[in-house]
Formats: C-alpha cells, structure tokens, sequence
C-alpha cells in the first residue's frame, strides 16, 4: 500500500477529510463516492462508493454506543484487505486518470467555502461488486465498487 | 503289438455287432476263468454250466468285447468328441458368459455409472430446481419490495407533482403578491415617509407658529379688549361730548344768528371766541379721529378676532391631521413589521437576499421543478418498464416452474425406469446366478458323461435357451441403455436449455438490480445533493494570488475592526455609544462574507468552465491550447500560447505564439524551424497577410469618400 508526499494532494485530502468528519459528527453525511476519471476524456472509469447509514438516536439523543476499536480495525482490515485484492478482476488502468471525492449531504446542508454542487458521475452499465461493511454501532459503512465494463468480459 | 488271436472283421460298429453277434448286445459278459489244475479233482465240483465256453466262445466273446469296446471305445471317442465339442462349446459358453459376466458388469457399471449419473443429475436438478425457487423467490421478494418502492415512487411522485404544483401556483401567486405588496409598500412607504417627514415638519412648524400666533393674539385680543372697552367709554364720553358740542353749536347758532353783527364789538373777545371754539372744533376733530380710530381699531379686532377663529379652526385642523399623522404612523409601522416579515420570509427563502433576487429564485425554483418533473416523467417510464420487465419476468418464472415440475416428473420417470432397471439387473444376475449352477452342473455331469447325453443335450438346450434369453436380456438392456442414454441427452439438452434460461434471467436479475441501484442513486440524488470540492490540485497562481490578497486584506479590515472597537471600550461610559457604527460594521462584515464567498463560487465556476471550455476546443479542433502568463525582461507582461496536436507523437512537436497587445508573433522552437513545418508556416502567414490585405482594401473602397 503507497502513500501520496505529494504536498498538494495531502492538503487536498486534509481538507477533505476535515469537511467530512464536520459532516459525520452531525449525522448529515449519506455517502463518500470515490470517482476514477480519464484525464484526457473525462470518463469515469471506476466508482468506490461508501454508503453510510448513522443511527439518528446518537445524533439527536446523545446515546452512546461503544464497540472495541480493536474489532472496528478488523473489519476495517478486512475491507482494505479486499479493496487490495479487487485488483484481480478490475480492468487495467493503461491511460493517465485523475481521482475526486464526491460527498451526499442532506438537501438542508449548506454549501461550504470550496465545495459546489456536483452531478453523481455515474457509469452506464456498469459491473458492480459488493465488499465487506463494518460498523461502529454509530455508523455503518457499505462498499461497492462499480466498474465499466471492459470489452473482453463483455465477449 | 502282434494279437495273438486274429483281428476281428471290420463290420459296421452297429448294425454288425447288432446283426451277427447276438451276444454282443453291448453288455458286457463276465467271464470266469476255469479251475486251476492244482486243485484236487476230487475236492472240486464240477464247474456251473452257465459259464462254461470254450476257447472259441472265450475269442467269440473276446472278439466281441473287442468290438464293443471298439464300439465302446468309438463311442467314448465320440462321446470324448462330443464332450470336446461341449467343452469347446462350453468354453465358448463360458467365454461368451464370461463376456456375457463382463458385459453385464459393464451394464451393471453402466447401470451403477448412470445411476450415479441420474442421482447426481437428479440431485443437480433439484438443487438446481431448489436455487432457482430460492432465485425466483427472492426475485420475487425483490420484484414485491421492488413493486412498493415503485407505489412509493409513484406515491411520491404524484406527492411530490402535486407538491411541485402548488407550491408551483403558491410561488407565482406569492410572487405577485410579493411584487405588487413590494411595489405598492415601497410606494406607500415612500409617499408615507415623505408625507410623514412633511406633515412632521409642517405641524412642528405650524405647531409652533400657531402656537406662537395663538399667544400673540390671545394678548393682542386681550390688549384690544382692553382698549376697545376703553375706547368705548370714551367713544360714550364723546358722543356725549359731541352731543353737548353740538347742542351748544346749535344753540350758539342760534344765538349767533339772533344776535346782530356787532362788528365795532369787542373783536378780542370774538377772536378768542373763535380760537376758544376753533380749539374746541380742534378738539373736537381730534375726538372725531380718536373716535375714528377706536371704531378702525374695534374693526380691527373684530378682524382678529376673526382671524383667531380662523387659528382656531385651522389649530383643530392641524391637531386632526396630527391625529392622522399617528394613524399614518401606525400605519407605516404596520407597514414596516409587514415589511420586516417578508424580509424575514425573504432570509428564509434560501439564496435570497433582496427583492430582485425572488424572480431569479423562482426562476431558479421553476426550473428545478421542471427538471424534477422531467426526471418523474423518466422515473415513470422507467417504472413502467420495470413493470413490464417484472411482468416478463413472473412469466418466465411461472414458465420454469412448469418446466422445472416437467424436469421433477421426468426425473421421477428416470428414477422409475432406473428402478426397472435395478429389477431387470436383479433377474438377469439370478439368471447369471442360475446359469453358474448350471455350468457348475456341467461340470459335474462331465465326469459321468457316459450315462448322461440326454442329459447333456437337455443342458446344451438349456444353455441355449439361457442363453438366448440372455441375449434377448442384452438386447433389452440395450435398447433401454439406449433409450435412457437419449432420455439423458435430452435432459441433458434440457438442462442446457434450462441453464441458458438461468443465465438469461440471471443477467436480467443483474440489469435490473443495475436498474435499482440506479434507481436507488437517483432516488438518493433526489433526497440528497451531491457535492464536491473545487479546490482542485491544479490551482491557478493568479487565484491563488489573489486568495492570499483577499485574506491580507480581510486581515486588515479585521485590525481595523478591532482598533475600532477597542476605541469604543475605551471611551467614556457617559459618551453615547454610536449604535449605526456598528450595525454598519456588522452589515459590512456580512456583505463582505457573501462577496467573497460569491467570488470563491464564481472562480470555482470559471476555473470549470474554462476547463471544459479548453477540454472541447481540445477535442473539437485537435489541438491543445495552453496559455501562460510571462513577464520580459524589462517588466512587459506577455502571454504565450502553445499550440499542440492531439495526434503530436512527443511533446517537442508543437508551435508557440507569443500575444502582446493585440499581435500574435510566432516563436521560433525545434518542431517550428523544421524545413516542412516552417514552409507551412510561411504559407500560412502569406495567406493570412494576404487576406487582411484584401480586407483592408474591401474597407477602404467601403469607406465614403468626403
């Protein structure tokens, strides 16, 4: 597994990341989308979508619910396991491409400095896979990848 | 061996020893060999008379036991062939039972091997059967929650429609009603404002001025009452006095006329007779316009005291227009609360600020709704779709039903038959059984094969009858291994179908499991608003210049603002604090917010647009288009285009421009200095020089003349 040092990209994702957390404390975060363009055409290629359900009787009512950090890092594990191995049947990536982060947000949340409204970019036909969710009693996190389909799989 | 006796005559095996040897009737006769000579003949009895032969019978008897066993012998040597033949007979039978036992251990494997086959098919086909129940069945959970989502679609959608509409409706009638409300209060207001500023003015004004008037009168009425009822008294005194004047001037006319003129009299006395009367006619005269002047006077305050009603009056007028100055200014506060809730709707109304920005809003908001309209009229189709997919789908479900039930009953038919089979083996391996007793039997009998060639054809007829029946049990275990092996093929030419099926309505299943879960994305778009973040890597050094100024002097302001304050801390508590200073900082603060986060958004979008703009020049021309902002060397600023192909095989292969005040030079590089590309480039030039020639020439034959 690699990590950017790419400073621009680090603040690009801090930021991010920050907004995010903003959102999920507030329970108005629905679902992160992971979106894999062409950078010559713009076509999306692959979608990682994150879907998230939060139990609104924490966000409203304060209850509090605890699960070992241990046990959430396994399934976290688990699913970044399988994210590593979903390379065996995703199509090659053998053109420049450029990543962006889509966030769903409830309809009364205010846009933020920096952040402006965005189609879904959505692939047409797509191959879809379901990975591993994990949960922390607080939220419960759903993968899918979505793919094109490549040519060959289609014969 | 030399026979001591002779060697019989070759008769004929059967009829001769039938015919001409009676005693060689085939049984053999015992013969006893005489008493032995040392037994005394005294102590021995005269030897049976049934026994008794001579050398010639003892060769009769011999030569005929010779033949019969020749004929014996001839008959084992038959019998030996016979058996010979039997025993080869029998090791064919016993190969072809052999063969018989192996192929019925090929059929039994067979048997056993298709048994196997048809359980496992038949257990593939149920478990088959059974996936595409639990499959259908959870396509039809699906197809179920899939038909309420689509009821709660519609539900929703026909809320939502209904919703759209009258918000639709209550947006334009608000929006009249706004615009006129807005209009007519801004007029109202206005024209209150102005009055009210006027009426102020003009009552305040009046106020005081009649006020003023009303004292000044009332003491000038009082002044005036005073002096009129003064100069009444005296107006009274000098009528009297006139009275008595004119009396005495009568009466001194008549005296005078009766008296004659003395004119040598005392004229002293007569002069002061005339002063006396001319200073009393003075008097008089002066009596007569102080009079005159107290009746001008008294005139005058009945003018005034005319104008004092008219004060007073317009005093009642002014105290019922300041009356309605109140109502005017409850009014206009009425106005202004209604005012302030509509700002308030406004505020809540979001990306609204003022007035001029609800058309847009609504603008905004119609074309929302028609875009949500637009994607329910989709969402409709695509139900109906869905429908008519999911119909299909039940019909090909009941479909397979049946022909999973026409499956389960030929499964059953195959299980009957494999039954039969399994009977059909138990008989032919009783037979096998059977027949082994009797090979076994064979074998016996073999070593008595002398007495037994009855029997023995009896067992030969047997073993073919067994035989033929075993045939006979081949060929129906043939034929229905070969019917079962097409019963199998067209099961397995069924299960072919029936996977095909499988795999179709599977990629159905996937197709509409795509379809939901686009449904299901479209259907979180709608509840949900997708957002992403602009502060893309590939941020431009111009914005990010002037990001850095915008902040230094939103710093700045910010000092500024806190300087401010601290003055105001630190002035006295008896000083009035100016509370417009800092609603104005608050509002400015504000303004200065949404400014620049409206210049955020409009970077962002322009950032965008120029991408997409550049991305579709790209495209729809070929080349690709960068420009750079440079700086000279002696300060100049200069912008620089680089053109390059899509098609370029290497980076090196493209024409930089460089723009300056509106002329656009050609830069000199390795791709553009190539013989090829610098002779396009001259033609190129030429052309372009060629057509601002004629351009500037069809300009100025355009141009009049004067």
């Amino acid at each position: 597994m690699l990590l950017t040092q790419d400073e621009g990209v680090k603040s690009f994702i801090a930021s991010l990341t920050s907004q995010l957390s903003e959102w999920l404390e507030a329970g108005k975060l629905q679902r992160v989308v992971l979106v894999i363009m062409s950078k010559a055409t713009s076509e999306v290629l692959e979608r990682w979508n994150f879907n998230i359900e939060t139990d609104a009787e924490v966000v409203e009512k304060g209850v509090s619910r605890e699960k070992s950090d241990k046990e959430i890092m396994r399934e976290i594990q688990a699913i970044m396991r399988q994210i590593a191995s979903c390379i065996t049947y995703l199509p090659c990536l053998e053109e420049p491409c450029v990543f962006d982060v889509l966030a769903y947000t409830d309809k009364d949340v205010a846009v933020p400095f920096a952040w402006i409204e965005s189609d879904a970019k959505l692939i047409q036909n797509p191959q879809m896979v379901r990975l591993h969710s994990f949960d922390t009693k607080i939220h419960k996190v759903d993968t899918l990848v979505s793919y094109k389909n490549d040519e060959w799989d289609e014969q | 061996m030399i026979l001591r006796t002779p060697p019989p005559r070759k008769r004929r095996a059967g009829s001769v020893a039938d015919h001409e040897s009676p005693v060689s009737d085939r049984r053999l006769v015992l013969y006893d060999d005489p008493v032995p000579v040392s037994v005394p003949v005294s102590s021995v009895d005269p030897p049976p008379d049934q026994m008794v032969c001579t050398y010639h019978c003892r060769q009769m008897v011999k030569s005929e036991f010779i033949v019969a066993l020749d004929t014996a012998q001839k008959q084992v040597h038959g019998y030996q062939s016979q058996v010979e033949t039997l025993k080869t007979e029998l090791h064919e039978i016993e190969d072809e039972r052999k063969k018989c036992q192996d192929r019925l251990r090929y059929l039994e494997q067979e048997l056993e091997a298709s048994k196997g086959r048809e359980h496992a098919l038949q257990e593939r086909l149920i478990k088959e059967v059974n996936d595409s129940q639990e499959r259908y069945q959870l396509q039809i959970k699906r197809c179920c929650e899939l038909e309420v989502q689509l009821k709660k679609e519609v539900d929703s959608c026909k809320t939502s429609e209904s919703s759209a509409a009258s918000a639709k409706e209550r947006a334009t009638d608000l929006e009249e009603k706004l615009q006129r409300l807005s209009e007519s209060s801004e007029r109202e207001k206005n024209r209150l404002q102005r009055e009210l500023s006027h009426c102020q003015d003009e009552s305040k004004l009046s106020v005081s001025r009649k006020t003023a008037d009303l004292e000044r009168m009332r003491l000038k009425a009082e002044n005036l009452e005073e002096e009129s009822e003064l100069l009444k008294k005296q107006l009274k005194e000098i009528r009297e006095q006139l009275d008595e004047c004119r009396h005495q001037k009568s009466a001194l006319e008549c005296k005078l006329s009766t008296i004659p003129t003395p004119s040598e009299s005392t004229p002293s006395e007569d002069k002061n007779l005339v002063k006396h009367l001319r200073e009393e006619l003075q008097n008089y005269e002066a009596e007569v316009q102080e009079a005159r002047r107290l009746k001008s006077c008294h005139m005058n305050n009945e003018l005034l005291k005319e104008k004092l009603l008219e004060e007073k009056g317009r005093r009642e007028k002014a105290e019922m227009e300041l009356s309605q100055l109140r109502e005017a200014q409850l009014n206009a506060q009425n106005l202004e609360l209604e005012l302030m809730s509509w700002k308030s709707l406004l505020k809540e109304i979001p990306d609204v600020t003022s007035c001029d920005d609800i058309p847009k809003k609504i603008a905004g908001l119609q074309k929302e709704a028609i875009e949500s309209m637009i994607k329910v009229g989709e969402i409709s189709a695509h139900l109906k779709e869905l429908e008519v997919s999911l119909e299909l789908a039940e019909l090909s479900k009941q479909h397979a039903e049946k022909e999973s039930a026409l499956a389960k009953e030929k499964a059953e038919n195959s299980a009957l038959e494999v039954k039969r089979l399994e009977l059909m083996l138990c008989s032919v391996t009783e037979e096998r059984d059977r027949l082994n007793k009797d090979v076994i039997v064979l074998n016996k009998q073999k070593t008595a094969h002398a007495d037994s060639r009855m029997m023995d054809e009896t067992l030969v007829k047997d073993l073919e009858s067994s035989l033929a029946l075993r045939e006979h049990t081949i060929k129906e275990l043939e034929s229905n291994l070969h019917e079962q092996r097409e019963v199998i093929n067209r099961q397995h030419d069924e299960m072919k179908l029936l996977n095909e099926k499988l795999s179709f309505e599977a990629r159905r299943i996937k197709s509409l499991e795509r379809e939901g879960d686009r449904l299901r994305s479209e259907i979180a778009l709608l509840e949900s608003k997708v957002l992403r973040m602009v502060n893309t890597l590939a941020v431009d050094n111009e914005t990010k210049q002037t990001i850095e100024a915008l902040q230094s002097e939103l710093k700045k302001t910010q000092a500024k603002l806190q300087a401010v304050e601290e003055l105001k801390g630190q002035s006295d508590a008896g000083n009035v604090i100016d509370v417009d200073i800092s609603e104005k900082l608050a509002q400015l603060k504000g303004q200065i917010a949404i400014l620049e986060k409206r210049e955020e958004r409009y970077k962002a979008v322009f950032a965008e647009r120029i991408s997409v703009f550049r991305r579709a020049c790209c495209s729809l021309f070929g080349y690709k288009i960068v420009m750079d902002d440079q700086q000279r060397p002696n300060g100049i600023p200069v912008t620089r285009f680089t053109l390059q192909s899509i098609y370029a095989q290497s980076d090196d292969e493209k024409l930089e421009f460089e723009y300056e005040s509106g002329n656009t030079n050609i830069l000199v590089n390795d791709y553009s200095s190539q013989p090829e590309i610098s002779h396009q480039i001259i033609v190129a030039l030429a052309i372009e020089a060629e057509l601002s020639l004629q351009l500037y020439q069809c300009n100025s034959y355009a141009l009049p003349v004067y």
